[in-house]
């Protein structure tokens, strides 16, 4: 029997559960000695080293309660660098993207101060094509590769891209929440103006080059799922919604499949069962797709 | 290079080398490169590389070996990935050839979902327990290199253990034309060592910091290489993405990277002098060319228009 995504009982794989909870006990075992966790499952009675954004994720999906959740905080509030933001994982110096992620944890979680440097990491990043000797530089040139909508980039000293700039505005909304600066409004908008102009023409987006050399390029499930998320309230997304119910219909994989669900749910569109092939081969994506079946019974995590 | 020395023998051996380059003439270089016909993805493939492998004399005995594939895109059937018959040919290959062990690895530029990726390119199909033997190198386990000499903007480096820590490094890229670099090769698909997990994806620290002196670095970086080209079908006109299936019918092999990319760029038509990365590396000043000659078995591929200064 197909159980809806892609596994039949001849094939499932034991490693890969595919109930609700399941998913949740899979989740919670994962869970490094340290309190943070790996990105992908345990090999050989081996576990892997502990990365931010599976463990973000993992909190989010299995929420601020309960001894796990509790390691996963202490560990992660320990994981706060001096500049106020994360890095990826222990091993790395650079503080990343993987701060906007952290900052969409509930404040009381990691510290009402902390959450505020955190905030503060976020607005003073942007993508190097944006700042302001990158563009003087450009316009002294002649040139036109400076961004002027600045979005957020994966590692700093870098140019802005669709995936980390979706995470941003999504932190700075749950942060305007609390409070709405004119900066955080200034920022948010910006990042949205940076999502729409760097939108495929098939309506979607991929990692954020819509057309090179003179060719379109083309969408992605994960990363329009992602911008759909960061676009919610933004009107004439009808293209958009199109390109992502169509990468459902086509998707391959849990991640792409998650986020579309998330996405579409955040735009107000009704989403079925989970489409063929879309079952979770690593801790993150058994996270989102928690996430994307919490967004189903009405908490989406990411916006609300 | 010979790969039956071990790790102190070749530091000291380098060390050796460097020091005399100082007091004298550079040492001339020469580099052997087997080019094999190969019309289709068959089973005739596991004799071929097999065959194609010993005439390189390459001894890994007893040596980690990884292989790294070019997976980019979810297109099952297209020509954008290497073939997953011939990763799994070099698989058998180097396990017969005595290898302790033999892992696949690979970490894509955009799609983070490494195993649907593999699995759409057909790897879990046709590698048995392909899981197991994979390592996603964008999450892999990371430590920080030092680029000691850099020509691009790349000061040091965070590269995965699993690259770290083998005896071989085996590239396996799809033979492509490159909408930015002319060609994407056996250097080029070294990009897929660094991890995302880290950088991110697109791996955008490696294009500030110049493309082609990015290839040229991280080169420099795992000094024990082998290179296993997939020539059947290439891409031509607007690679490495979106360009069109061209049937070449190689497999093209070496020891010596930038050697083996300019024997393939001899192949697609393209002069190898005007490949930014493989004039920063440096080729070798005598290919010693085995199996079919290049001009048997050139075939030119379509270059974008402003890639026509390219053509050999």
């Amino acid at each position: 029997m197909d159980d809806g995504r892609g596994n039949t009982d001849n094939d499932v794989d034991p490693a890969a559960p595919q109930t609700h909870a399941a998913l949740v006990n899979a989740l919670a075992a994962a869970q490094n000695p340290d309190g943070g966790w790996p990105y992908c499952r345990e090999r050989h009675g081996r576990k892997g080293t502990s990365w931010t954004e599976p463990t973000v994720l993992a909190l989010l999906a299995l929420g601020p309660q309960g001894p796990v959740s509790a390691r996963g905080f202490q560990w992660l509030r320990s994981r706060q660098q001096p500049d106020g933001g994360w890095t990826p994982q222990p091993g790395v110096d650079e503080t990343t993207w993987v701060t906007s992620l952290v900052a969409l944890l509930p404040s009381q979680s990691i510290g009402i101060e902390n959450s505020h440097r955190a905030l503060g990491w976020i607005l003073a990043q942007m993508g190097t094509n944006s700042t302001f000797w990158y563009r003087l530089r450009e316009s002294l040139l002649g040139s036109h590769g400076a961004e002027e909508n600045p979005g957020w980039p994966w590692f700093p000293g870098t140019a802005a891209w669709v995936t980390p700039t979706a995470l941003a505005i999504m932190a700075l909304e749950k942060a305007a929440k609390a409070q709405m600066t004119d900066e955080i409004r200034r920022r948010i908008g910006q990042g949205r103006q940076f999502l729409i102009t760097r939108r495929c023409a098939d309506g979607g987006w991929n990692h954020g080059s819509s057309r090179a050399l003179g060719y379109d390029g083309t969408s992605y499930p994960e990363t329009t799922g992602a911008a759909l998320l960061a676009l919610r309230g933004v009107p004439n997304l009808d293209r958009s919604i199109a390109a992502a119910e169509r990468h459902w219909r086509e998707c391959r994989g849990a991640e792409g499949a998650a986020w579309l669900k998330l996405g579409l749910l955040a735009q107000g569109k009704k989403v079925d069962a989970w489409p063929p092939h879309s079952a979770p081969r690593n801790i993150r994506d058994t996270a989102l797709c928690l996430l994307a079946d919490h967004a189903q019974q009405g908490a989406n995590v990411f916006v609300d | 290079m010979s790969l039956s020395i071990n790790r102190r023998e070749f530091i000291a051996g380098t060390a050796g080398a460097l020091a005399f380059a100082g007091c004298a003439r550079p040492l001339r270089r020469e580099a052997s490169v087997t080019i094999v016909r190969a019309a289709v993805y068959s089973q005739d493939l596991y004799d071929t590389v097999r065959r194609l492998l010993t005439e390189q004399k390459l001894n890994v005995r007893g040596k980690r070996v990884v292989l790294k594939p070019n997976l980019v895109e979810f297109e099952p059937g297209s020509v954008i990935n290497t073939n997953p018959l011939v990763v799994h040919a070099a698989l058998e290959a180097f396990r017969a050839l005595g290898a302790a062990d033999v892992r696949i690895a690979e970490g894509p530029g955009h799609r983070r979902n490494t195993l649907d990726l593999a699995d759409a390119a057909g790897y879990f199909e046709t590698i048995r327990n392909f899981e197991d033997l994979f390592t996603d190198l964008n999450l892999d386990e990371v430590s920080r290199v030092h680029v000691a000499r850099p020509s691009s903007r790349l000061r040091e480096l965070y590269l995965p253990q699993t690259v770290l820590s083998s005896d071989l490094l085996v590239s396996l890229p799809k033979m492509k034309t490159h909408h930015w670099t002319g060609a994407t090769l056996g250097m080029k698909n070294f990009f897929g060592l660094v991890p995302g997990g880290v950088y991110g994806w697109p791996k955008n620290v490696l294009h500030w910091a110049g493309i082609n002196e990015s290839i040229a670095d991280i080169h420099t970086l795992v000094p024990r290489t082998f290179t296993l080209v997939d020539g059947i079908v290439g891409m031509e006109g607007n690679g490495p993405i979106q360009g069109k299936p061209k049937p070449a019918g190689v497999l093209v092999a070496g020891r010596d990277m930038p050697a083996v990319d300019a024997t393939c760029c001899r192949i697609m038509g393209i002069e190898p002098a005007k490949i930014g990365y493989l004039r920063i590396a440096g080729m070798p000043e005598t290919i010693h060319q085995t199996g079919e000659r290049v001009e048997a078995v050139r075939t030119d591929f379509e270059l974008l228009p402003m890639l026509q200064s390219f053509r050999a």
